[in-house]
C-alpha cells in the first residue's frame, strides 16, 4: 500500500475534523467531527505501526486504551445531555450550538443571559 | 517487616496513590450513608489520606531518590507538582466539607474527588504516552462527574458544563492525534525519548508540536474561547469552581510542562513570526483578562479574568524565553513559580469572597462593602494576599540592564521594548484592580450587610496561613535581593528565576 497516499488520507480526514468542528451548528456533527480526528490517529497509529516499526504492540495497546478512554468521556457527555438536560436545553444542542463562540459579555460587563 | 519494605521499594512513587486508594475503598463501604456522623468519618479518612500522601510523596523521594522506567519519571519536578495537586485536593476537600455536607451523596463526591486527585498524580508521574494519556483523560472524566455532581441541584449549570467539558474532550483527541505523529516520526513513546533521540527535527515532531499548542491553548480556555469558562464559574457553587481552579487548571499546567522542554527546542530555533504570535496571544491574555476584570462587578468574574490573566503570564514567559530574555530554565522555574502563587493566592481569597456571598446571598462587588471596618484581621490579610500579585512587577528585572547604563537601550529591541511595555501596563491594570476591591474593603458597608458577615475562627487559622506561607516567601526573596544571607534556607529563589 502506498505510504504517502495513506498520510495524505489521514490528513485530509484530520482537516475534515478541523473544519467540522468550527463549521459544526450542532452537537451530534460535532462529535461526528471529533471521530474524524480520532479516526485520523487511529489510522496514522496503525499505518506506522505496520509499515515503519513491524507490528508494534504498544501502538496497539494505545489505540485500544486511548481509544476506550476517551469514548466512555463522550458517552458519560452524551448521557448527561440526554438525561439531566431540559428540553430547552437540549435544543439549544440541537439547533443552536457552537464550540467556539464569542459573545461581548466575555469580554467585559455582566453575564446576563 | 523486610516484606513490607520490599512492597513499599516495588510501588514506589506510587505509595501517596496506594493511600489515597486506600482511603477510597474504606469510603465505598460508607457510600449510601446519610448520617452525620459518618459523614465526619469520612471527611477524617479523606483529610489523614491526603495529608499522607502529601508527606509520603516527599519522604520517598528524600529517602528513595528519583526513579525512572517505561512508565513513569520521578524527579524533583513531579515531587513539586504532586505535592501541589494533593495540597489542591485538601482545600477541595475543606470546600466539599464546608458547601456540601447536607448532600445526600456527599460520600460519592469525597470518593470521586480522591479518584481524580489519584488520575492528576498518575498524569503527572507518567513518562509513558499510554498512562499519561489514559490517566489525563480519566482524570477529565471525573472532574467532569464531580462538577455535574456537585451542580445537580443548579440546573442552568448543566447546560455549561457540557460546554465546558467538550473543550477538554477536543484537547485530548488533539493529545492522541500528536501522539500518532510523535510515534510516526520515530516510534517514541515517552518524554524522555524524546530529545534524545536524533528524528527531534523531524517535521513529524514540528507538526505534533503545534497541535499540542493548540490543545494546550484550548483547555485552559484562553482568550478569545472563554465563553464556557466565564458561565460555568458564574453559574455554578463554590466547591465546583474550587475544582476547576485548583484542580483542573494545574493539571494542564503540569501536562503542559511534560512537553515544554521539547517546546523550548523549538523556540530556541523558531523564527521571529513565533515571538510574534506568542507575543500577540500574551498581550491578548493579559490585558482582556485585566480590562474583564476591571469592567464587571461580579466577584466571580473578577476572579475568573484574573485567573485568566495569571496563565497569560505562563505565555508571557514563553514569550520572553522566545525574544531570548530569560533562558529555558528560567522559563521553567517561572512557571513553577506561577502554579504556587495561583494556589497559594486564589485559595484564601475565594474561601473569604464565596463565603460572603453564601451569607449575604449576592454575588455583587458591594457585598464586600465594609469588610475591613467590620473584620480588620481578615482584609489585612486579604490585602497582604492581593499584594502578592504584584511580585509580576519582577518581571522588569531581566530590562534593569538597559536602563542602568550597562547596555544601550537600543540592543532591547522591537520585541523586547514591546514585552516591557506590555508587563507595565498589564501591571498597572492588575494594581488598579486590586486597588478597586481593596477600596471596598474600606467604604461604608451596605444596610444589614456587615451584621450578616460573620466568620468561624477556622477561617482565620486557614487564611493565616496562608499570608504567612507568602510573607515567608517574599521576607526570603527581599533578603535575597538586598544580600542578607541568614543561612536558615539553603534555596535560592531569585538564582533559580533571573
Amino acid at each position: 500500500m502506498n505510504f504517502q497516499l495513506i498520510i495524505y488520507f489521514n490528513l485530509l480526514l484530520f482537516l475534515l475534523g478541523i473544519f467540522g468542528i468550527f463549521y459544526s451548528r450542532n452537537i451530534i456533527t460535532m462529535f461526528v467531527s471529533y471521530q474524524f480526528i480520532i479516526i485520523s490517529a487511529i489510522i496514522n497509529f496503525l499505518s506506522f505501526s505496520n509499515l515503519l516499526y513491524m507490528h508494534s504492540l504498544w501502538a496497539e495497546v494505545f489505540i485500544i486504551s486511548g481509544v476506550i478512554s476517551i469514548y466512555f468521556l463522550m458517552f458519560c457527555i452524551v448521557y448527561y445531555i440526554y438525561s439531566k438536560l431540559n428540553l430547552l436545553d437540549k435544543k439549544v444542542f440541537y439547533e443552536n450550538y457552537r464550540l467556539f463562540r464569542i459573545i461581548t459579555s466575555d469580554w467585559w460587563g455582566e453575564d446576563n443571559r | 517487616m523486610e516484606f513490607i519494605f520490599n512492597i513499599s521499594e516495588k510501588i514506589n512513587p506510587l505509595q501517596s496513590i496506594v493511600v489515597m486508594a486506600a482511603a477510597i475503598l474504606i469510603s465505598s463501604f460508607f457510600g449510601l450513608s446519610k448520617k452525620r456522623s459518618v459523614k465526619r468519618f469520612i471527611i477524617a479518612v479523606a483529610a489523614v489520606s491526603l495529608l499522607s500522601a502529601f508527606y509520603i510523596n516527599i519522604h520517598i523521594f528524600i529517602h528513595l531518590g528519583s526513579l525512572s522506567n517505561d512508565l513513569l519519571a520521578f524527579g524533583t519536578l513531579q515531587v513539586i507538582e504532586v505535592g501541589i495537586i494533593i495540597f489542591s485536593a485538601l482545600n477541595i476537600l475543606f470546600f466539599v466539607s464546608v458547601y456540601e455536607v447536607n448532600r445526600d451523596h456527599f460520600i460519592k463526591i469525597l470518593i470521586l474527588l480522591l479518584f481524580s486527585a489519584i488520575c492528576a498524580v498518575f498524569t503527572v508521574i507518567a513518562d509513558n504516552f499510554i498512562l499519561m494519556f489514559t490517566g489525563m483523560t480519566i482524570f477529565v472524566l471525573t472532574a467532569f462527574q464531580l462538577v455535574t455532581g456537585l451542580n445537580s441541584d443548579i440546573s442552568a449549570s448543566g447546560n455549561y458544563a457540557i460546554r465546558f467539558f467538550l473543550r477538554p474532550v477536543l484537547t485530548l483527541i488533539l493529545l492522541f492525534f500528536g501522539f500518532s505523529l510523535f510515534y510516526g516520526a520515530a516510534g517514541l513513546e515517552g518524554f524522555s525519548q524524546i530529545l534524545e533521540n536524533e528524528s527531534v527535527s523531524n517535521p513529524l515532531v514540528m507538526i505534533g508540536l503545534v497541535v499540542f499548542g493548540a490543545a494546550v491553548y484550548i483547555y485552559f480556555f484562553l482568550f478569545p474561547f472563554q465563553n464556557p469558562y466565564m458561565g460555568l464559574l458564574k453559574r455554578s457553587n463554590a466547591s465546583s469552581n474550587a475544582v476547576i481552579w485548583f484542580l483542573y487548571f494545574p493539571v494542564g499546567f503540569f501536562v503542559f510542562f511534560k512537553f515544554s522542554e521539547l517546546f523550548s527546542f523549538f523556540i530556541e530555533k523558531g523564527s521571529l513570526y513565533v515571538s510574534i504570535i506568542l507575543i500577540a496571544l500574551t498581550f491578548i491574555c493579559m490585558f482582556a483578562g485585566n480590562l474583564g476584570a476591571s469592567k464587571t462587578a461580579s466577584v466571580r468574574r473578577i476572579i475568573s479574568f484574573l485567573f485568566l490573566y495569571f496563565i497569560g503570564i505562563f505565555l508571557l514567559n514563553i514569550s520572553m524565553f522566545s525574544a531570548g530574555i530569560i533562558s529555558s530554565l528560567s522559563m521553567r522555574w517561572l512557571n513553577i513559580a506561577n502554579v504556587f502563587l495561583l494556589t497559594f493566592s486564589f485559595i484564601p481569597v475565594y474561601v473569604i469572597f464565596s463565603r460572603i456571598e453564601k451569607l449575604t446571598g449576592s454575588d455583587s462587588i458591594s457585598a464586600i462593602r465594609g469588610l475591613g471596618r467590620s473584620n480588620v484581621y481578615l482584609s489585612i490579610n486579604l490585602i497582604i494576599i492581593f499584594l502578592s500579585w504584584s511580585v509580576t512587577a519582577l518581571y522588569v528585572l531581566p530590562f534593569r540592564k538597559y536602563f542602568t547604563g550597562g547596555v544601550d537601550i537600543s540592543a532591547m529591541g522591537a520585541i523586547g521594548m514591546t514585552l516591557l511595555a506590555l508587563i507595565s501596563v498589564t501591571f498597572i491594570f492588575l494594581m488598579v484592580n486590586i486597588f478597586r476591591v481593596v477600596t471596598k474593603f474600606f467604604k461604608r458597608p451596605s444596610e444589614g450587610t456587615a451584621e450578616k458577615i460573620i466568620f468561624h475562627k477556622f477561617y482565620y487559622v486557614y487564611i493565616t496561613f496562608f499570608t504567612l506561607a507568602i510573607l515567608i516567601v517574599v521576607v526570603k526573596c527581599l533578603m535575597e535581593i538586598s544580600g542578607i544571607d541568614i543561612g536558615i534556607m539553603d534555596f535560592n529563589i531569585t538564582g533559580f528565576v533571573f
